[in-house]
């Protein structure tokens, strides 16, 4: 691996440490900050656990932020790691409580906005839901978890030792689940930058498991999580358990289980299947923030003693944290923004790769049939135009589209030069694709293509296999499997790689 | 030979057990101290006092065994963190009980005070309300350890006996005092009546200290 890779892989690694540092408090603070658990002992689950959740299942979340903003060159990637652990480290530093999440969501609109691109509204609008909803769903949780305990040990009249022994056991058990939970869904935060230009490639673990490119992205980031956990959480565990509210070993553990969950619900990706598969409303895998959950199950057990809770808790602590959710984001865009100039300017480096559209015949033939009126871009036919925002703004200055016509025309017109190459049918990795969508694609040897829709036509044309299924959420599963196949197809065989 | 190391479950076991056993031990106390009071109202010289003497003995050293045996494995075992403080001091308390059960009979053997007649069945009244308190101290501490929601019910009996060892023993000073007795001996039975009356408002302090235990312990 080039020294440049693992140089820029360095700034995710520094905020996989940040993150270890900051966001492992949330998972085992209350546990340490209440002498339940020794911290060596609460630092080696987590580090364990972290890895595994991240190696495992932290696919499920890092695709949430690649839809906010696909960032496509190293040195972006770097920068956009940086700004996030930058921003995270020196309102840590500052005392203030911060959220990873919003740093690194910050950070990508950042890269937005001096890249070009167009942020994904609806993907920023959902994030920004999460932020609501995560607290909320963390405090009915953790009230209910708590009201649950607490009814137990008065029906079972337990002993006071005996309930401190289940209550610790409880304490390990969710915390190694919350930091299973952190791995998966945070690790999206620490390395999900980093999936498009993964400088790993797989490896087979003697015929019995294939450790992805990404995998091996992740278990590196986790790594780094462990190394922030162990070297520098001590600290912030003993003050996060306490700092809202004091709370009793059993209130404790009800916001840890709380705090699993609700990071758990919102990386699942088997939970997602098993509820699409009941026929119910899916839950977005987005990488959602610990602090935000704890800090919500700690005021539902507040809110849950009536007046006498509401009173310790220390409403000022909850301000600042709430004034942090606010400013994160904000000054981790602004720096991110600063520094990519900064380093495409002074250290000429390309921190982001164009992505160019262009209203050729066949693209404008597709827009036709898809019914959107291309009638008054006929002058711009054929013109190359840099960034989504520039060719943005070209179709709403000629064309009367809609959103989703305009949504349909930046996916259309965009440029992804693909050229299925016999070596790179050789290489492929067919255990990621089904027998059917192997095979079809070997027609298409020689065959190059300009835009990601047309290589998508060409493969439905050799029969079903990868055909998407009616939008609903009975095929969702099926439909996210064959969006991930592609995506792997598209990366695989883009011109130039 | 190094002690045995037990796993989580069979150490709380242990505990607990020790705990319960430690209680059984103030109860018994309470009652050994009881029947030797009885005893030595009604026939002093009986050698039984000096079984009950020696029972007593044994029993309060059984307790500070015990009590130092559990405080030990609590902080060695850094267990029950938030209220290991309260259990420590419910522990040395409940061992003053004890203790106060002993030092009061051995001093009353050595002692030998001369009770009158008409004040024995007083006397005997006192040692009763004064056990009955104590044993409910016990039944309230077991119940903070089992159903802090109960304790107060436990408290409310405390105080009950309390008040009523109190009523007691000003009956019997004020029938001592007014009686033709030499001042000396007034003075004696006195002192006496205060001592086994003064057990019971320490186990009335140990309530106390319960109630407010358990409204800590309520979840």
């Amino acid at each position: 691996m080039e020294i440049a890779v693992l140089l820029f892989l360095s700034s995710g690694l520094f905020l996989g440490w940040s993150l270890g540092a900051n966001d492992a408090a949330n998972v085992f603070g209350t546990a340490v900050g209440s002498r339940m658990i020794r911290f060596g002992t609460a630092a080696l689950i987590c580090g364990v656990f972290v890895v595994l959740g991240a190696v495992f299942g932290g696919a499920g979340a890092a695709h949430g932020l690649g839809k906010l903003g696909a960032v496509n060159a190293l040195p972006g990637a770097f920068m956009v790691a940086l700004s996030a652990a930058l921003t995270v480290y020196w309102m840590t530093k500052a005392g203030l409580p911060v959220s990873t999440t919003q740093a690194i969501v910050g950070a990508i609109i950042g890269w937005n906005l001096f890249s070009g691109s167009i942020t994904d509204t609806a993907t920023v609008a959902r994030i920004s839901a999460t932020w609501v909803a995560c607290p909320i769903l963390g405090a009915v949780f953790a009230a209910v978890i708590y009201v649950a305990i607490a009814k137990l040990a008065v029906i079972g009249k337990l002993h006071m030792l005996r309930l401190d022994l289940y209550t610790r056991a409880g304490l390990v058990l969710a915390g190694a689940f919350g930091s299973y939970s952190l791995g998966a869904n945070n690790i999206g935060n620490v390395m999900g930058v980093f999936v498009e230009s993964s400088p790993f490639s797989d490896i087979d673990l003697g015929g019995v498991y294939t450790l992805t490119s990404v995998q091996q992205l992740f278990l590196l980031g986790a790594l780094a999580i462990a190394v922030g956990v162990f070297t520098y959480s001590k600290r912030v565990m003993m003050t996060v358990g306490n700092s809202v509210m004091p709370l009793n070993p059993v209130a404790a553990w009800a916001v840890v289980l709380a705090h699993s969950l609700v990071l758990f619900l919102f990386s699942s990706t088997e939970l997602e299947h098993a509820l699409v598969r009941a026929g119910w409303p899916a839950i977005p895998l987005i990488p959602v923030s610990s602090s935000q959950a704890v800090i919500g199950g700690v005021i539902g057990i507040g809110l849950l003693k009536g007046i006498r809770g509401v009173r310790q808790i220390r409403w000022g602590v909850l301000g600042n944290v709430a004034s942090g959710w606010v400013t994160t984001p904000i000054i981790s865009a602004l720096v991110c923004f600063v520094m990519l100039f900064v380093l495409q300017n002074v250290f000429k480096q390309q921190v982001y790769q164009e992505v160019h559209y262009v209203l050729s015949p066949p693209v404008m033939a597709r827009l036709q049939e898809q019914g959107a009126p291309v009638a008054n871009l006929a002058q711009d036919a054929d013109t190359d135009t840099v960034g989504g925002r520039a060719f943005r703004r070209l179709i709403r200055e000629h064309g009367a589209f809609d959103d989703a016509q305009e949504a349909l025309a930046l996916e259309v017109a965009e440029v992804y030069e693909t050229h299925i190459t016999p070596r790179g049918l050789k290489e492929l990795d067919r255990s990621r694709l089904t027998k059917e969508q192997a095979a079809a694609l070997e027609p298409l040897s020689g065959q190059r293509y300009n835009h990601r829709w047309q290589l998508y036509e060409a493969l439905t044309a050799q029969g079903d296999a990868w055909k998407k299924r009616p939008a609903g959420t009975i095929h969702k599963v099926y439909n996210a499997r064959l969006g991930e196949a592609l995506g792997y197809i598209y990366r695989h065989f883009r011109a130039g790689e | 030979m190094a002690p045995k190391r037990l796993m989580p479950f069979g150490r709380t076991k242990a505990i607990e057990r020790q705990i319960d056993e430690f209680l059984d031990i103030v109860s018994e106390a309470g009652i050994v101290f009881e029947q030797g009071v009885v005893l030595f109202v009604d026939r002093p010289d009986d050698e039984a006092c000096q079984q009950k003497v020696a029972q007593l003995k044994d029993l309060e050293h059984r307790g500070d065994h015990l009590r130092m045996g559990i405080e030990t494995d609590l902080y060695t075992n850094m267990l029950i963190p938030e209220s290991r403080g309260d259990v420590l001091s419910l522990l040395d308390a409940l061992d003053d009980l004890t203790d106060g059960f002993e030092a009061d009979f051995v001093s009353f053997i050595i002692e030998q005070p001369e009770i009158p007649d008409d004040v024995k069945a007083d006397f005997k009244d006192l040692v009763s309300a004064v056990v009955k308190s104590v044993e409910h101290t016990v039944t309230a501490s077991r119940a903070f350890f089992r159903d802090p929601g109960s304790v107060r019910d436990h408290v409310h009996k405390i105080g009950f006996y309390e008040s009523d060892a109190d009523r007691v023993a000003i009956r019997i000073k004020r029938h001592v005092f007014g009686s033709g007795l030499p001042l000396e001996r007034k003075i004696h039975l006195r002192d006496w009546v205060n001592a086994i009356d003064s057990i019971a408002d320490d186990a009335e302090d140990v309530g106390d200290r319960l109630s407010i235990y358990a409204i800590k312990r309520s979840l």
